[in-house]
C-alpha cells in the first residue's frame, strides 16, 4: 500500500508520470521506499531545499503502521 | 504594515476582493484536481472521507469530511498540522503540475483548521484588548503562516495594526496600536 500511495502522489507532481517508479526494501530499521523519476523532475520531487520530499516522507510515515519510513528519491539515469 | 507583510500573507476579508485573485472558474478546476488527488490517495490508503471544494477569500478550499465520525483522518492531520500542511504543499504542486499556475489552495482535514482558526481568534482578542488598554505592542508566539494570517485578519478587522517579524519557522505576529 505504502509503496502504491507514493506512485501516486509522485505520479501527480511530475511532467513524466509514466516514468515514476517505486521500489520498496524492508530493512532492519524500518522500511525503505525508493522513487526513481524522470532525470527533469527530479528538481521537482525534491523541491527547494528538499521540501517537496520532506512532505513526502512525512506524509508516508503518517500512513505507515510502523511509524518512520525512509523516502529516496533517485533520477531514472541512476544519478 | 510594511511591504514584506503584504507579499508574505495578506490581511484579506471577505469584504475586499483582491484583484489579483484567480476567476472562480479557475478556482473551481484547482478544486477538482485537487479532490481527484486527494481522492485516489484516500482509497489506495483505504482511508474514509469525503471531499468537499469550495472557494473562499479568493482561493480554492479543499476538504477532506470524516464519514460517520470515522476517526481514520486523524493521522492525516499530525502533531501539530505537520501532515496536513505536508499533503497541502503536494496537493498544490499536484494542481501547479495540471495548470502551470501556482496554487494557493487550502486544504483542511476533518476540520482542523477550522478548530486552529478558532481559538487563534480568541487569542488575538485578547491581545487585540490588551494593546488597546496599554498603546503597547505585543510579540505573540512564532506561528506557521496560515496562523499568521489569521491573526493578521483579526487585527486588522478591529482597526489595529500587525507585522511579521522573525524568521521562518520562529517569525511571529507583533500587534500594534492602531496608527494616528
Amino acid at each position: 500500500m505504502l509503496a502504491d500511495a507514493l506512485e501516486h502522489l509522485v505520479r501527480g507532481i511530475v511532467d513524466h508520470p509514466d516514468d515514476v517508479q517505486v521500489d520498496s526494501r524492508s530493512l532492519r530499521r524500518g522500511e525503505l521506499l525508493e522513487v526513481r523519476v524522470h532525470p527533469d523532475d527530479l528538481g521537482r520531487v525534491i523541491g527547494r531545499g528538499g521540501r517537496t520530499a520532506r512532505a513526502l516522507r512525512t506524509v508516508m510515515s503518517a500512513l505507515s503502521a510502523q511509524g518512520s519510513v525512509r523516502v529516496d528519491v533517485l533520477g531514472l539515469d541512476g544519478r | 504594515m510594511t511591504s514584506e507583510t503584504q507579499a508574505e500573507d495578506v490581511p484579506r476579508t471577505d469584504e475586499t476582493v483582491d484583484p489579483e485573485a484567480p476567476s472562480i472558474d479557475r478556482l473551481d478546476e484547482e478544486g477538482e484536481i485537487a479532490a481527484d488527488y486527494l481522492e485516489e490517495l484516500l482509497d489506495i490508503a483505504d482511508l474514509d472521507g469525503d471531499i468537499e471544494i469550495d472557494v473562499e477569500n479568493g482561493r480554492a478550499a479543499v476538504e477532506i469530511v470524516a464519514e460517520s465520525g470515522g476517526r481514520s483522518l486523524r493521522r492525516l492531520v499530525g502533531a501539530d498540522g505537520e501532515v496536513l500542511d505536508a499533503l497541502q504543499e503536494l496537493t498544490r504542486l499536484a494542481v501547479q503540475t495540471k495548470t502551470g499556475e501556482r496554487s494557493r489552495l487550502m486544504l483542511d482535514i476533518a476540520g482542523h483548521r477550522a478548530e486552529r482558526r478558532a481559538a487563534l481568534v480568541a487569542e488575538a482578542e485578547e491581545v487585540i484588548t490588551q494593546v488597546r488598554a496599554t498603546g503597547q505592542p505585543v510579540a505573540l508566539e512564532p506561528m506557521n503562516p496560515f496562523e499568521r494570517k489569521v491573526v493578521h485578519d483579526a487585527v486588522a478587522a478591529a482597526g489595529l495594526v500587525s507585522d511579521s517579524e522573525g524568521v521562518e519557522p520562529s517569525r511571529y505576529v507583533v500587534v500594534k496600536p492602531a496608527s494616528d
